[in-house]
């Protein structure tokens, strides 16, 4: 019968139309290898998919499972008296006074008394047992409640960073004592204070609070987090509005020329341009011309604001194209004039596709490093900015410069940050949702 | 002197009587190009006060085209350029000087699809108003709204929902609103683009009676495919083909005794 078919299709070529028995009987045989073609094409596409889920669900459970104890840290709970003679000798609670004060031996001494160390050797291993910060720690819980003074009361320490990673495992007890951090002597210490029950593992008060810390255990991401927050709303303020302003332009008022032909490849371009070299743009013109400081949010949130132009521009030049002809005809038969077409109808309806382009854009920001490091945001800042002029680092940076150090602990610390960071960028995406459709339910 | 002997010229071309003696829209010798592509070739005519005069031709024959010369809505086409003169009230509209705001405040137009915006009924036909200034407050406003609406045959089915959005309305409906949202400002003419062709025969008929009614107020230019449409609204008729105006007359005159055999072939039915 194919045969008797394909004489027939022969027969047929002279012709200019194949009969219609003959066209169903061609259509009929190829539909499966058509159907096929379907089936496989919906195969692959659902191949792909369960692809990118598993990446994403290992990608997830990795970085939480790793990220999640950087949120805890050990602690040590010691017996404190607290004696003012002693922690604020003139006793104003001046930081002047605290500072004088002898606070870091009454925290030792309670050491002590619980784990006896013998010997000036012991002695010096035992005072590294608790964090450096115990005298500041101090400090603050006197500034806060003066009443504290002549009680003895438990306070908890921050064990070093050594200290937790051995209580964690990562230090081993079968390693030989020469090729562990830790020797024989300070196990036992802390096998005494386990014994006493001192020791508990708890939500860490420093790793959302703090900033950048040579101390692992004392190190937080609050400064890298404020520092990114100041440097996006820079880019956002700067960006979204000169962003939307070249699209309209482009879109509403320029005149398709040449002139406007190339600005709009050029724009292309830029939105592939490497981010780092907008980095080395943002060195040569905002600090080396106009002699802005380094390390600033000001200058980190302009740089970014260049890089995430483009996007921005791109994305909303579609949703103005995409806003329909009739409702700019409607307004301009009714007499507006084009800013009032532009103000009341393009840019409303276009408002959500412009906001999407601008969030996509702020992301994109948001996980930048590379631009940053060559303005300097990369150094070492304790402070935590308050505005825009103060020097600060961003989560991003914070993170690349703690996976960069040596202490076990910062791996942890490095998870944790990257899991604010990635929290930060999933709130960012759900306003943008919320926003398009709070905007979008205007019928 | 000149404009008269192109007048003569372009009668040559058109069959009827291209003037009417109380006009409000004159256009003379109008020419459209869209880049190289010629749209409209010489055409003249005059557009009576309180007339309603309906274009007719067959698909592509440009009559849109003109009719988006009058209140310059060509201008936003870029390639498109108009040669001519088109007058209301003896004030040349392509003038330098004429600002085309408020031009299109004194000549509405009703495009082929309804296109309300996307806000409520009552923002649809207050736009026109709140953009020109021409309410004092808004108690004068709302009696804007609701007398635009009452002339658009459209209050009583609208009246308790004016905060709803125009888009959930009718196709007809909807049609019935630009009308409004077109009278708001109180025009002098009003262009209407094919205002009935996405529309059912009900939604239709309302429309036609709507133009026969405020045709004793406004000048109307109704471009439509459906001869009879023509024959019910309009008491003058244009004939188009191919960018020029083959005839015009009395409406009545054009169905019954077309002059120009094109004009005949297509009534007929044996072109378009």
């Amino acid at each position: 019968m194919l045969c008797m078919l394909l004489k027939n299709t022969e027969n047929n070529m002279n012709k200019k139309i194949i009969n219609p028995e003959d066209a169903t009987n061609i259509v009929k045989n190829s539909i499966v290898k058509r159907r096929s073609k379907d089936s496989r094409l919906k195969l692959f596409g659902r191949v792909a998919i369960g692809l990118a889920v598993c990446f994403l669900l290992f990608l997830f459970y990795s970085i939480f499972t790793k990220g999640y104890p950087g949120f805890f840290q050990y602690y040590v709970t010691l017996d404190i008296n607290f004696d003012r003679e002693r922690i604020d000798p003139k006793g104003d609670l001046s930081d002047n006074s605290l500072f004088d004060g002898d606070a870091s031996a009454i925290v030792n001494e309670s050491l002590f008394f619980i784990i006896e160390p013998k010997g000036r050797k012991e002695k010096k291993l035992a005072k590294k047992i608790v964090s450096s910060g115990k005298d500041v720690r101090i400090a603050k819980m006197v500034k806060d409640d003066p009443g504290l003074f002549g009680t003895v009361t438990k306070v908890k320490f921050a064990l070093d960073d050594d200290i937790d990673s051995f209580l964690r495992g990562y230090i081993k007890r079968e390693t030989p004592e020469s090729e562990r951090r830790i020797s024989d002597k300070v196990i036992g210490f802390i096998d005494k204070l386990n014994e006493e029950g001192r020791i508990s593992y708890e939500f860490s008060d420093y790793i959302l609070s703090g900033s950048a810390s040579g101390n692992p255990e004392m190190a937080g991401i609050k400064g890298a987090f404020i520092g990114s927050i100041l440097t996006l709303s820079v880019c956002l303020l700067i960006a979204f509005p000169l962003g939307v302003a070249t699209a309209v332009y482009l879109e509403e008022i320029a005149k398709k020329n040449r002139i406007t032909e190339i600005i709009e490849v050029n724009i292309n371009n830029l939105a592939a341009v490497p981010s780092v070299v907008f980095g080395i743009m943002g060195l040569a013109i905002f600090i080396s011309i106009f002699g802005m400081p380094r390390s600033i949010p000001l200058v980190g949130g302009m740089v970014l604001a260049l890089m995430t132009l483009p996007t921005i521009i791109i994305s909303s030049r579609a949703a103005i194209r995409a806003v329909p002809p009739s409702v700019r005809d409607a307004a301009y038969g009714i007499g507006a004039s084009k800013l009032q077409v532009i103000f009341h109808h393009v840019i409303p309806l276009a408002m959500p596709g412009m906001l999407t382009g601008t969030i996509i854009g702020m992301a994109q920001a948001l996980g930048e490093t590379a631009p940053l490091l060559m303005i300097g945001m990369v150094a070492f800042i304790v402070d935590i900015p308050n505005s825009v002029v103060d020097p600060g680092t961003v989560l991003p940076v914070q993170i690349f410069m703690w996976a960069d150090f040596a202490e076990r602990m910062f791996i942890q610390k490095t998870s944790a940050a990257i899991i604010v960071l990635l929290g930060f960028l999933i709130a960012m995406n759900a306003l943008a949702v919320y926003l398009r459709k709070k905007l979008e339910r205007r019928w | 002197m000149n404009s008269k002997k192109n007048d003569l010229k372009s009668l040559e071309l058109t069959v009827g009587d291209v003037f009417s003696k109380n006009a409000r829209l004159k256009a003379r010798n109008v020419n459209v190009f869209y880049g190289e592509n010629k749209a409209i070739d010489n055409v003249t005519i005059d557009i009576g006060s309180r007339e309603v005069i309906s274009f007719i031709g067959p698909s592509g024959c440009g009559k849109s085209t003109f009719l988006r010369c009058f209140n310059r809505m060509n201008d936003t086409i870029d390639s498109c350029v108009i040669q001519g003169e088109i007058t209301i009230d003896e004030e040349n509209i392509y003038d330098k000087k004429i600002d085309v705001v408020p031009l299109r405040a004194r000549i509405g137009m009703v495009f082929q699809k309804p296109n309300p915006f996307p806000k409520s009924i009552y923002d649809n036909v207050a736009y026109g108003p709140r953009i020109h200034g021409l309410s004092e407050n808004k108690e004068h406003l709302d009696n804007i709204v609701e007398e635009s609406l009452k002339r658009a045959g459209l209050w009583q089915e609208v009246s308790d929902r004016l905060s709803s959005p125009g888009t959930g309305l009718s196709g007809g409906q909807q049609q019935r609103l630009c009308i409004a949202r077109a009278i708001a400002v109180s025009p002098e003419v009003i262009l209407m683009d094919e205002p009935c062709s996405a529309l059912d025969p009900i939604a239709t008929a309302k429309i036609e009676e709507l133009i026969h009614e405020l045709g004793n107020e406004y000048s109307i230019v109704i471009v439509t495919h459906s001869m009879q449409q023509a024959a019910r609204v309009s008491k003058r008729t244009a004939y188009f083909h191919l960018g020029k105006l083959i005839e015009v007359g009395k409406t009545k005159e054009i169905f019954t005794r077309p002059k120009h055999n094109q004009t005949e072939a297509y009534i007929s039915g044996k072109i378009g």
